[in-house]
């Protein structure tokens, strides 16, 4: 059997070899239904073909080491709103829908995802949840996983399983969306996702504040006692000072605070800071508009295309303890200026995630990309790569080292894609 | 002399696994007569009893690595059990189990408030966490009615939720890591640290809810919060109950995420009023509202105002705010010892667990009533209206003959509501032995046995907490294998 005896030819598109991020396919397939992705898979676990899975292609450069599979199932065109309950605050979506798309939608009942990952402009919903992407906003909305209550998967070999519900509170056996939720596409094609909602802010706020260069190290303190009060910032996003002069034009580690409230609640937090930060601790405050603005151009940091200079890109997400990510960000001033490459860094004081944005010459990049890596390790956490070009990522170990439990993943792996045909490679320990 | 006695059982039985036991945790800490394990028998839920082969109490990681070991060793069925407050039979040891209880593993291991997280372990109760960092104004958010007692080891395994989950997640939203015993007695440590999104599979959010049938779990990081600045609390009395669950749906819409909001109806009321915590409520209303709103301080009363007139817009009654701390924790006692308060009008009661979509309440609430008169059994609701978990009480008297059959059969029809309307057969309390029929009403054979095959990755001897949570394929799959 042929490919175009599965879906129509005008779905089938002989695909142009050599990206320089990897993760083709001899032919790109799009899929408009469902049922399509499961004949699909069926075709392609049968004729042992491999399949890479692509939504925008926001994160073509995280993970993997093909140049090219044999199919490219993109979800592009399977997109839209199936079903919106805004009684229930949920809703419920198909893989390749957009995230701005949502979240428009949403906005005018007056909802949101509380999700604020890189590239909504680009990215789908389907992307997002495989790598379960999150923004500085986690500290109080979490991540993907947090808002995921329910999907239908499509297994390898074509069968359609549903995991969760479509309610927002459910433990009726195990939780199988997590299994989904940042398995990066490697145990089957997410074909339905619903999510819970929140109501849209009635008031956000986003407040910069950072010391002078000599006086940074005030930060740590300042951020400490922060912590213990009462005040309920939804990010507690550190910048290093290179970020920080890009974005705001402010050459000094600097806190990005956001809060998103009911006006008097808002207001209330505002007006603390401005009484209670010390004297010498500067504080830009930024309205609704240049607030969402500002965030905007914080999800487009990250690269997502292959580089056109010479020069190359990298990103890095590191996990830590929340307070080490004081550590990671003078690892990435200090690369900044010593390494050879430009090192713009961000990450959460209440959460533990950071992400790193590297550009330079190649071995400059890997350089860095090793030492933020070797600094993550030193405090107990990992540093996984987000983007690197595909001859690059077949040097350096993108996830790191493998977990002592690596047995349970591949074995998990095993249970769903014994043929291993999705996605192969692109996961921790070449999963 | 009881030791005396208890050593010469023994040896009369020739049982060396219980020589065994004694040898890992000591011979105090091993329970194997059937008078002294009677309260092992069941959980929460009562009506299913089987006694376990032994009960043992280890003191540490390694301990449990032992016993865990020496049972896959020895082909011997194990479960791990923390308080036993299980309402689904989950800690039920339907194999003639040796039961790990953890209880004597209940060790605040470190507080580490500048990172927000709290390291305990898995015999810890709940309770105790929050008042030993509430000086410091924190507290440990996942808040289930049985807190006081239930240990935050069952609460990982349970998924459990409580009253103020409504705006501060389920416990899956606040497990930061998790220390193991693998089935087969290896120890495996996640999120090391409480750092997150380790890389891999979220083992962590599996496991979380595997009522204890993937591994034993030693060691917990959790996250703490700081307390809100300001906690407001309203009660609103309804005449009619349609109109308490379009007040529901209208606190959402107006975009209030509160704390918690939760619906008592007449007979819940009548029975928390006969209980140890009476507040007053009044006995002729239809349902009444507990509605608490959190957070800063100055846009705290904006929501209580928008709160208070949502209801006098849906005909309310009565209501009132909360004058005083005190006066919030009489209404708190009040509803969250519902569930036992039923035993002061009814000689048995069963909890069941269903959850629908916030919108569908009215009409399931009515097909409850329905359930109630069919089966001639009176049926209480106090449930979390917020997030659709409904706990309907089914009231019964088991020395009737067939009545207890009866409330079980009932507890079923009200989950196959739950289900028809959208919902799920358990918000919070789990499968357990109690639900596993049911998991039909929402899973088909293919969608239980992709679990039972994640099931088999963790626990390929099936030795621990066999026969919970999933049914026997359905005969279609048996058929198909035949064929095969
Ligand atoms: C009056 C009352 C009110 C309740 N209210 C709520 C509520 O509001 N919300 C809610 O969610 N639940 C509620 N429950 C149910 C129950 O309290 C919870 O499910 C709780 O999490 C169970 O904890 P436990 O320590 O008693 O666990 P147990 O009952 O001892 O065990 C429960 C399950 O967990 C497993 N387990 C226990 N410890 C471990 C471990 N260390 N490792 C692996 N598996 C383990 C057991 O094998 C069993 O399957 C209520 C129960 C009662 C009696």
């Amino acid at each position: 059997m042929e490919l175009e005896e599965v879906v129509s030819p005008q779905q089938i598109m002989k695909t142009a070899q050599g990206h320089a991020l990897g993760n083709g396919g001899e032919h790109t397939v799009y899929p408009e239904t469902e049922d399509e992705i499961a004949r699909i898979l069926t075709y392609a676990s049968e004729n042992g073909k491999s399949v890479s899975i692509i939504g925008g292609g926001t994160k073509r450069g995280f993970g993997g080491t093909k140049d090219s599979d044999d199919i490219l199932l993109s979800l592009e065109k399977f997109a839209g709103v199936i079903e919106h309950v805004p009684g229930d605050m949920t809703v419920t979506v198909k893989p390749g829908t957009v995230m701005k798309d949502i979240q428009e939608f949403l906005a005018g009942h007056n909802q949101m995802i509380s999700l604020d990952p890189e590239w909504p402009e680009y990215a789908t919903i389907g992307g997002i949840v495989a790598s379960n992407s999150s923004g500085p906003k986690r500290l109080k909305y979490g991540s993907a996983r947090d808002h995921v209550i329910g999907m239908r998967v499509v297994y390898p070999d074509g069968r359609i399983t549903r995991t969760g519900g479509k309610v927002v509170k459910n433990v009726a056996g195990y939780d199988m969306n997590k299994l989904f939720v940042g398995s990066m596409g490697t145990l089957g094609v997410i074909s339905e996702i619903t999510l819970k909602l929140r109501p849209l802010p009635k008031q956000e706020k986003l407040v910069l504040l950072s010391f002078s260069k000599e006086n940074w190290e005030k930060l740590r303190p300042f951020t400490v006692s922060f912590l213990d009060s009462t005040i309920e910032p939804v990010s507690l996003e550190l910048m290093n000072p290179a970020l920080s002069k890009k974005l705001a034009d402010i050459e000094s580690y600097t806190l990005a605070v956001a809060f998103e409230d009911v006006e008097s609640a808002v207001a209330f937090q505002e007006n603390w800071l401005v009484e209670n930060k010390p004297s010498e601790m500067n504080m830009t405050v930024m309205e609704k508009e240049e607030a969402v603005s500002f965030w905007k151009r914080f999800t487009e940091l990250s690269p997502k295309d292959p580089s056109s200079s010479s020069d190359i890109r990298a990103s890095v997400k590191t996990g830590s303890k929340n307070m080490d990510v004081f550590h990671l960000m003078v690892e990435a001033d200090r690369l900044h200026h010593e390494s050879g490459a430009a090192v713009y860094g961000h990450g959460g004081l209440g959460h533990g995630v950071a992400k790193m944005y590297i550009e330079g010459p190649e071995d400059k990049v890997i350089t860095a990309v090793k030492s933020i890596r070797a600094k993550a390790e030193e405090l107990g956490g990992y540093a996984v790569i987000t983007h690197l070009p595909l001859a690059v990522r077949r040097q350096i170990s993108v996830w790191g080292n493998q977990p002592s439990y690596f047995f349970l993943l591949s074995g998990i792996k095993k249970q769903a894609d014994p043929e291993k045909i999705l996605n192969t490679g692109r996961f921790v320990g070449g999963i | 002399m009881q030791l005396m006695r208890r050593k010469k059982k023994v040896s009369a039985n020739q049982d060396h696994h219980i020589e065994a036991f004694f040898k890992i945790v000591g011979e105090k800490e091993v329970l194997f007569e059937d008078v002294d394990m009677l309260s092992y028998n069941c959980d929460g839920f009562t009506i299913h009893q089987h006694s376990p082969k032994a009960v043992v109490f280890p003191k540490n990681t390694r301990e449990v690595a032992a016993l865990v070991k020496y049972c896959a060793q020895n082909d011997l069925p194990f479960l791990a059990r923390g308080a036993g407050t299980g309402l689904s039979g989950g800690a039920t040891p339907l194999n003639n189990e040796v039961i790990i209880s953890l209880v004597k593993m209940k060790g605040l291991l470190s507080v580490d408030y500048e990172n927000r997280k709290a390291v305990v372990q898995p015999g810890y109760v709940n309770l105790h966490l929050t008042n030993s960092i509430s000086s410091k104004g924190y507290y440990y958010a996942p808040d289930p009615s049985s807190q006081y007692v239930c240990t935050i080891g069952g609460n990982v395994a349970e998924n459990a939720g409580g009253a103020h989950c409504l705006k501060y997640g389920v416990t899956t939203n606040h497990i930061l890591g998790l220390e193991v015993v693998m089935p087969n007695g290896d120890i495996i440590s996640i999120g090391e640290d409480g750092v997150p999104d380790s890389p891999g599979y979220d083992l962590l959010g599996l496991l979380t809810g595997s009522e204890g049938t993937l591994g034993v779990v030693t060691e917990i990081t959790v996250r703490i919060l700081k307390n809100p600045e300001m906690k407001q609390t309203v009660l609103a009395y309804f005449d009619q109950v349609e109109d308490g669950s379009r007040a529901v749906s209208d606190i959402i819409s107006a975009g209030i995420v509160p704390a918690a909001l939760e619906m008592m109806d007449q007979t819940a009321i009548e029975g928390v009023e006969e209980g140890s915590f009476p507040v007053g409520h009044p006995r002729d209303i239809a349902a009444l509202l507990l509605i608490e709103v959190d957070g800063i301080a100055a846009g705290i009363d904006e929501q209580i105002e928008e709160i208070l007139a949502v209801c006098r817009n849906n005909h309310v009654k009565e209501v009132k705010v909360a004058e005083d701390d005190a006066e919030r924790g009489r209404w708190w006692a009040n509803r969250k010892t519902g569930f036992g308060a039923m035993g002061a009008i009814s000689p048995d009661y069963l909890v069941q667990d269903g959850v629908i979509p916030r919108s569908r309440l009215p009409e399931v609430l009515e097909q409850i009533n329905e359930i109630s008169r069919k089966y001639e059994l009176r049926i209480a609701n106090i449930f979390h209206a917020g997030d659709g978990n409904l706990h309907p009480l089914i009231l019964f008297d088991s020395r009737n003959p067939g009545e207890t059959q009866k409330a079980v059969d009932a507890g079923s029809a009200c989950l196959k509501a739950c289900s028809d309307a959208g919902g799920s057969i358990t918000g919070e309390h789990g499968v357990g032995i109690e639900k596993i029929e049911e998991m039909r009403f929402i899973f088909s054979d293919e969608e239980i046995e992709a679990q039972t095959r994640i099931r088999e990755v963790f626990n390929p001897g099936n030795l621990l907490n066999q026969g919970k949570l999933f049914p026997m394929p359905g005969r279609c799959l048996e058929v198909k294998k035949a064929v095969q």
